[in-house]
């Protein structure tokens, strides 16, 4: 379409991102563009804003409840054996954790870098778009999702479940191969929490590193090493 | 166990109205969503399904091919629900925008006879936005005043484009202008608004 191309000229990135946001642009334009919000992160991020800028015209959408025919058909689509269904498995290590709390704060780090071994099997493979961790443990109801961005080059925790005592942290913690642990950071409460990668968190992530939370003081650990007990744990797996 | 109880249980006659539920809850349902968890898909559905459904009648005008449509969202958003954990759009206007995106999409495979486009052009609505009085909250305050420097006519047809999927073409026939005409006015205005909300 020649058109695409003057506006190629014109407005760039920036115009073709709001055309698709806006919803005017053809068929083919719109498959292009798709593709590119997937392949291309700096372009996805142009039209998430497009989308942010224009959501409040959203509102004008009427809520209409949809026939129940609706959703049983979508059960059909995504679960017709049921049976596949059941939740994730745990990985039975973690029954090893309910004595952490028991250690000392030496013993602690120790412990998590036995515990954490086992989930190490091989280097996550950074040239991935997205790669998935869920932290979790056995002896606790604290929960997140971590997601490794390799075009932004972060990661993003999504807070899943379990609340922080009121005097206390979850501190994120990466652990690669024997080493002790790193912090990576108090783990600000709220929602999802983005994480710029340093050169040296990058490399143990490419490692086979694995992410791991503790609890700590309010401020963090006052060691440098986990003090409090591993409520969630996890390694990077491909999306 | 981990737990996986921290949603509540959602009204017993399944009503998306009765419990009111915030930002955080829906996010939490999409992050929960992408770990598979089937529980809170339900939730997310009853309590974002009615907003979604809206989405699709709108854009697709027709209520056979609106419920197909909205099947296939949710299929989507159980399949891409990681996705939203590195976008940073707000989880109802990411859900939004699935929808919009999917039904648009849809609306643009369509193959319409143009005498039916004709038919259709000529019953839609070209009355002043009705949306403008929908507007509400703090982004949406803004949206609406920047929405208000521009033009009357070519603020409808950003709210027009927006909320109906209408193709360049259509929305030059419906305000009775050249193509290339709303072509310039949309993408003048597109700037226009960014540059306000900048401000």
């Amino acid at each position: 379409m020649s058109h695409v191309d003057e506006q190629g000229e014109q407005g760039g990135d920036d115009l073709v991102a709001a055309e698709y946001v806006l919803g005017v642009l053809s068929a083919p334009e719109r498959e292009a563009a798709a593709r590119r919000v997937d392949a291309d992160r700096a372009f996805a991020q142009i039209v998430d804003a497009w989308e942010a800028r224009l959501a409040p015209l959203a509102a004008a959408y009427a809520e209409e409840a949809p026939p129940a025919s609706v959703k049983a058909a979508i059960d059909r689509r995504l679960f017709a054996s049921a049976s596949d269904v059941a939740r994730r498995g745990k990985t039975g290590i973690w029954s090893s954790l309910a004595f952490w709390r028991a250690l000392s704060a030496a013993g602690i780090a120790a412990a998590l870098l036995l515990a954490v071994q086992p989930l190490m099997q091989r280097p996550a493979d950074l040239t991935q778009d997205r790669l998935v961790a869920s932290l979790d443990a056995q002896n606790s109801d604290v929960r997140y999702l971590a997601l490794y961005d390799r075009a932004a080059d972060r990661v993003s925790l999504s807070h899943v479940s379990g609340e922080r005592a009121t005097d206390r942290d979850f501190e994120l913690w990466m652990i690669e191969g024997q080493n002790a642990p790193v912090s990576v950071g108090v783990v600000p409460s709220g929602n999802t929490i983005t994480l710029q990668l340093t050169d040296d968190l990058r490399a143990k992530l490419a490692a086979g590193a694995v992410l791991a939370i503790s609890v700590e003081p309010t401020g963090g650990s006052p060691t440098g090493q986990p003090t409090g007990p591993v409520v969630a744990a996890g390694g990077l797996r491909d999306i | 166990m981990t737990a996986t109880t921290a949603i509540p249980a959602a009204t017993p006659n399944g009503t998306p109205y009765g419990t009111p539920t915030g930002t955080h809850d829906i996010s939490k349902l999409i992050v929960r969503t992408s770990l598979r968890d089937r529980a809170a898909f339900d939730l997310l559905y009853r309590h974002t399904s009615a907003k979604l459904f809206g989405v699709c009648l709108r854009v697709l005008k027709d209520r056979t091919e609106a419920e197909e449509a909205l099947q296939e969202v949710f299929v989507k958003i159980w399949s891409k629900a990681d996705r939203f954990a590195v976008s940073e759009l707000s989880p109802i206007s990411w859900l939004v925008a699935v929808a919009r995106n999917h039904a648009i999409d849809r609306l643009r495979a369509r193959r319409v006879p143009a005498a039916d486009l004709d038919a259709a052009l000529e019953v839609a609505d070209q009355a002043p936005s009705p949306e403008a009085q929908a507007i509400a909250g703090g982004e949406g305050v803004r949206l609406h005043r920047c929405l208000e420097e521009l033009e009357a006519d070519r603020a409808d047809a950003v709210r027009g484009a927006y909320l109906r999927g209408d193709t360049y073409e259509e929305l030059a026939a419906r305000f009775s202008v050249p193509l290339n005409t709303m072509r310039t006015w949309l993408r003048r205005s597109l700037l226009k608004l960014k540059d306000c909300l900048e401000r």
